[in-house]
């Protein structure tokens, strides 16, 4: 593809460009891509991706949640916005409802899966193997391995009695 | 332990003797943790941080098990000693540069390192030669399991262990692989391997961290997603995604040595030229001429340089080091000067 602007050199920089759902497109040469002004960095930093995300959405309970202020650390919704950090273990709960959306766009998820500290309670222990369990066997289902699918089942079962969550 | 002894030892890391060495530099792997106790870093102020600092100190006391983690205050070294820590890896350039109440802990042979008060209360760190994630991953779950005994983390059901930056949330785990890809670059080919691997949800950054240009063709591949995989996943998928790499580079250097042999030998042999007769040298002409040596040598366009010689100008050619060897502090001017002939000695006649 040749730039759209020199039409001389090979187009190396695609941009494209959302504005009210509209997509429009430019293809330039690093060189007319630099003149114009576009500031291709080469490595992305963490305040590029957060920058974009903390954008101020106007949600119904936007004022609610902009008065929002932690009773243990002090931090502030804005301060949770503009710093994109968090004050305190609390915080995450206060700040949950601006969390949530931030965290599924910069993981693909909102629940932890992986390793549960040995000082965490037993209940919470046990909910986080119920999660890894569930989800080892969509896994297993998917791969066909229901000998393993319904070993996972069983202890699925076993561990919804003991925490005595609906099935 | 002291510091300043470090100048005399190579890390692990350095020795270059891992696999994949002839384009995997190290494997890093990091946790962040936080102690359920106390508020964060950033909301933290001054008499806050120093009991955090205090109270980690002494249950690094009670610490059982191996092995030997040295526990060095941050304003009980000098700006000289901090430099060296950067330089090995071993602390960030923040950890270092800001004010008290922080510390490190370390073990003698440099693979392992616990950043105390630096944006998360806890940051533990491992580094290997060479591809060895998982062995770095083992070592680190180790550790931590081991500091579990004596701290209790900040955890959250949903969330998982709770960090500071909501980049880190989940599991912590945070693993950099640093590879040299200088026919990836020589080839114009970088762009093509920096897309797949964003694609992919890895960042790439060039060398010595966030926001840098890149140096010498040397690039960091972290994986971008900490929430909602298992620990052991993270390190699997990224040890499947690094051996395509490594085929791209080895598969271009190839093709160069079959079609532009000539460009590839002059490259390397200028680099040598430079390196053994120059009187005046930066770090960063250092690092890239080191950069073309290690790529002649590992392509036995050059022979007679070992692998472990090359990784160590890496580190001894940093200022700090550099400082630490001459016994004196010199003036960029100066250490040009200074590295220069440091460089000529150590670089073997070929």
């Amino acid at each position: 593809m040749i730039c759209e602007k020199c039409k001389k050199s090979h187009a190396t920089v695609h941009l494209t460009e959302l504005v009210n759902k509209e997509k429009r497109e430019a293809h330039l040469c690093q060189e007319c891509a630099n003149s114009s002004g576009v500031n291709i960095k080469f490595t992305f930093s963490v305040s590029d991706i957060l920058g974009n995300i903390m954008e101020p959405k106007a949600t119904k309970g936007s004022k609610e949640t902009s008065k929002l202020k932690c009773s243990h650390c002090g931090f502030g919704y804005s301060q949770f916005k503009s710093k994109a950090r968090l004050g305190c273990s609390q915080d995450y709960e206060v700040f949950q409802e601006g969390l949530v959306p931030l965290l599924e766009k910069i993981h693909g998820s909102t629940q932890h899966v992986g390793k549960v500290p040995q000082s965490a309670d037993t209940e919470i222990r046990k909910e986080n193997e119920l999660v890894r369990l569930k989800r080892d066997l969509t896994t297993m289902v998917k791969s066909e391995n229901f000998e393993k699918a319904a070993e996972i089942r069983d202890r699925i079962k076993t561990l919804e009695l003991e925490l005595g969550t609906p099935g | 332990m002291v510091i300043d002894d470090l100048v005399n030892q190579s890390g692990e890391w350095l020795k270059g003797t891992g696999p994949e060495s002839d384009v995997v530099v190290s494997s890093r792997v990091r946790l962040a943790r936080n102690l359920n106790r106390y508020p964060f870093v950033v909301s933290a102020n001054k008499s806050v941080l120093r009991e955090i600092e205090q109270f980690v100190r002494g249950k690094f006391g009670e610490l059982a098990g191996t092995p030997d983690l040295h526990y060095f205050p941050m304003q009980d070294l000098d700006t000289l000693q901090r430099h060296l820590l950067i330089e090995r890896h071993l602390v960030s350039r923040e950890h270092a540069v800001e004010e008290g109440n922080r510390a490190v802990a370390l073990t003698e042979d440099e693979t392992t390192s616990i950043m105390i008060n630096e944006e998360d209360h806890l940051r533990l760190q491992v580094i290997r030669s060479g591809l060895q994630l998982e062995q770095a991953w083992e070592e680190i779950n180790t550790l931590d399991t081991r500091l579990e005994k004596v701290f209790h983390y900040a955890f959250h059901s949903r969330f998982g262990y709770l960090t500071c930056c909501p980049t880190n949330v989940g599991t912590g785990l945070r693993l950099s692989v640093l590879v040299h890809l200088p026919a990836a670059v020589m080839s114009k080919q970088m762009e093509k391997v920096l897309q797949s691997l964003q694609r992919l949800n890895y960042s790439v950054r060039g060398l010595f961290g966030e926001g840098t240009s890149p140096v010498g063709d040397f690039f960091q591949v972290s994986n971008q997603i900490t929430l909602g995989k298992v620990e052991s996943e993270i390190v699997r998928d990224l040890n499947r995604v690094i051996p395509e790499v490594l085929k791209f580079e080895r598969s271009w250097r190839q093709k160069l040595l079959e079609q532009e042999r000539g460009k590839l030998e002059d490259k390397v042999w200028r680099a040598y030229g430079i390196l053994t007769t120059a009187r005046q040298i930066s770090s960063e002409e250092t690092m890239e001429m080191l950069s073309a040596l290690r790529l002649g040598s590992h392509l036995e366009i050059i022979r007679g340089i070992p692998p472990k010689v090359l990784n160590e100008l890496f580190i001894l050619t940093q200022p700090a080091h550099l400082q630490k060897i001459a016994g004196r502090t010199l003036e960029p001017v100066e250490r040009d000067g200074v590295r220069a002939e440091f460089i000529r000695k150590h670089v073997p006649s070929v």
